[in-house]
């Protein structure tokens, strides 16, 4: 029939591409797997120097400081209790992961957000595309991933951070955009220039939105982690995906329970930043 | 009255800013035929916010425009430092052309020569009061501990140097206004511009505020652009007054001269509830030495700068029930208690005549 003859003219044409693309960006590709896994080994060995009680123990103190006694000792009991379900390894790699496509995201969705919040034409243009990376199933960033870089945690790295992106370029652009007309009349009043104006009032004014957008997509990088177990990035993703494979229920339960308390000890702590000027300590000069 | 024009701070001369997409178009039609306001609206939809404005500010001088919400008077403001650009017409501030400045000029006019403070305050929330009123000497680079110096000395003047290190939102509104005046008057620019800073406050702390900031602006000898909607604050910061109203300024002159000869009814409406107690002087009321029947010389004297409330204690205390007027041994007339309560109506002596 016509049409399966259609489809699977459709099919060799995406394959001859994907051999087209891949043939000819491969130095680039490895280029990028090169980056992607350099910087995800460098922030792995950090966390990997340290023995388990340290980290816990830094990670409970910033939380005592940040939060409050209880929850610094939450903190410390939840990364302690990561090392008792013998998962510590996995979870410093969803750490790791985590934090390398969270560290993307902000500093690459953070540029695009200052200039879409500067341009409403930009803001135009980026905003159907983020809505449309938010629509679709995160699920499908692994396949152009996957078929670039192969079997590994850049693919995990490159799929979460296009899932983390989003809220980072939105809520940064909403707070660029949004500086009150008053404090803009203020600064050409004064006699700042344009670079004066976004650094001593545009970026502080916005810096409570930009942060919430650091926490959301912190939080899209931890769900997205855990999906992408499927190839191969290491952590505890994997280590569910395959005890899922062996029915090893226990384990994989030993190992939701790893991510959901790892999940609540960063939310929080990227909450705080969040919060509005008013709310945080007094600056002292 | 012929004045040194360099001590001319501000001149505009016929200036109109138009809003509008058609605003070209408008403007030709003003530049060829003098279209006015509503064939400006009729013919291009476009709106005039200030239309022929001609006024001159001299050094020291505090200069009140008054009008009601969409007269213009917050549109003109901004047409004397640029955050607005003029349609037609020319301003010049110590005799420079300002449509003609680069950016960077631009940049040192307002950072230097022209402070200006907001209704709405604009105190940033995170830095404390002190690096609020060392903001204009951060953007031009002061260094650090030396603009710390200059906004504490600033902070002082206000009379807010115990707050120096608060946050804004510690303050009560009044204070908040006074760090927008200490940071303005930290540059040290010769010239103010004040949009209706008080309008937000209760009337007490208002009034405290206007007479403090008569007085810090005379005694740092800083001119004054101030936009108010209330012409009692008006009368009583401003050495002159403009009058706005739908984009023009319809009179423009000292307190007495508005409140005795307004201009047009619409003004004449404004002055209508003005107590003239302080407002009017005695050499507008009174009357010639002729004019008075018994003998001039037994009457008790003041001077003609005295105001109708002075007066009244004077005529009251006097068995005559007038008061002689004299500049030094001059006599200049006669006040009475007839002309005094003709006074308080708002008459002076010409239209007494008449």
């Amino acid at each position: 029939m016509a049409w399966r003859d259609g489809i699977k003219a459709f099919d060799a044409a995406i394959d001859a591409g994907m051999v087209w693309i891949s043939s000819h960006g491969n130095e680039a590709f490895a280029l990028l797997r090169g980056l992607l896994e350099g910087g995800f080994g460098a922030i792995l060995w950090l966390l990997a120097e340290l023995p388990f009680w340290a980290l816990a123990g830094m990670v409970g103190a910033l939380g005592w400081r940040l939060l409050g006694a209880r929850f610094g000792a939450f903190a410390t009991a939840s990364l302690a209790l990561c090392a008792a379900l013998g998962l510590w390894t996995e979870t410093i790699e969803t750490l790791a992961l985590v934090l390398s496509a969270t560290t993307m995201a902000v500093l690459i969705g953070g540029g695009i957000g200052v200039f879409a919040g500067l341009s409403p034409r930009l803001a135009q243009v980026l905003d159907p595309v983020l809505d449309l990376i938010q629509t679709l199933p995160p699920y499908l960033y692994l396949l152009p991933a996957i078929a670039f870089l192969g079997y590994g945690p850049a693919t995990a790295i490159l799929a979460t951070f296009i899932v983390a992106v989003p809220p980072t370029v939105k809520l940064t652009a909403l707070g660029i955009s949004r500086t009150p007309v008053e404090f803009l009349e203020l600064g050409a009043a004064s006699g700042a220039s344009g670079w004066q104006v976004f650094a001593k009032i545009r970026l502080p004014f916005a810096l409570a939105s930009i942060m919430a957008g650091v926490n959301q997509s912190l939080m899209m990088a931890f769900g997205m982690v855990v999906i992408a177990g499927i190839v191969g990035s290491g952590g505890l993703g994997q280590t569910i995906y395959a005890s899922v494979r062996t029915l090893d229920i226990a384990r994989s339960v030993d190992a939701a329970i790893a991510i959901v308390v790892l999940t609540i000890v960063l939310d929080r702590l990227s909450q705080t930043a969040a919060r509005p000027q008013g709310q945080q300590k007094e600056i002292r000069t | 009255m012929t004045q040194d024009p360099s001590e001319i701070l501000i001149d505009c001369r016929d200036v109109w800013k138009v809003f509008g997409e058609r605003a070209e178009d408008a403007i030709a039609a003003i530049r060829t035929h003098g279209a006015g306001k509503r064939e400006v609206l009729r013919d291009f939809n476009c709106v005039v916010g200030v239309a022929e404005a001609s006024f001159q500010i001299r050094k020291g001088e505090i200069f009140c425009i008054m009008g009601l919400s969409g007269s213009g008077k917050s549109t003109l403001v901004r047409l004397l430092n640029r955050l607005i650009e003029p349609s037609l017409g020319e301003i010049s501030i110590r005799g420079r052309n300002i449509s003609q400045m680069n950016r960077k000029d631009l940049r040192a006019l307002r950072a230097h020569e022209i402070g200006m403070v907001f209704q709405s305050v604009a105190l940033i929330p995170g830095r404390t009061v002190l690096d609020n009123a060392a903001f204009g000497l951060e953007v031009q680079g002061v260094a650090r501990a030396e603009r710390h110096r200059i906004a504490l000395d600033a902070l002082a003047r206000v009379g807010l140097s115990d707050w120096a290190n608060h946050l804004p939102k510690h303050l009560s509104g009044g204070m908040q206004q006074r760090v927008g005046l200490a940071r303005a008057i930290a540059s040290d620019p010769g010239i103010i511009l004040m949009d209706e800073p008080f309008s937000a406050l209760d009337p007490l702390i208002r009034r405290q505020l206007q007479d403090e900031f008569r007085q810090l602006t005379k005694s740092l000898g800083k001119s004054a652009v101030f936009i108010t909607h209330d012409l009692d604050e008006a009368i009583r910061i401003g050495d002159r007054i403009a009058i706005m109203k739908d984009g023009m300024m319809i009179q423009i002159g000292t307190a007495e001269e508005i409140v005795l000869h307004p201009a047009d009814a619409y003004v004449a409406e404004f002055v209508a509830g003005i107590s003239r107690l302080h407002l009017v002087k005695a050499h507008s009321l009174m009357l010639p030495p002729g004019a008075y029947a018994g003998p001039v010389e037994k009457l008790a004297r003041t001077a003609p700068e005295a105001d109708v409330q002075a007066l009244i204690d004077l005529v009251l205390a006097a068995p005559e029930q007038a008061v002689a007027i004299a500049e030094g041994e001059t006599l200049l007339g006669v006040v009475t208690a007839r002309t005094l309560l003709q006074g308080i109506r708002g008459e002076d002596a010409d239209q007494k005549a008449q």
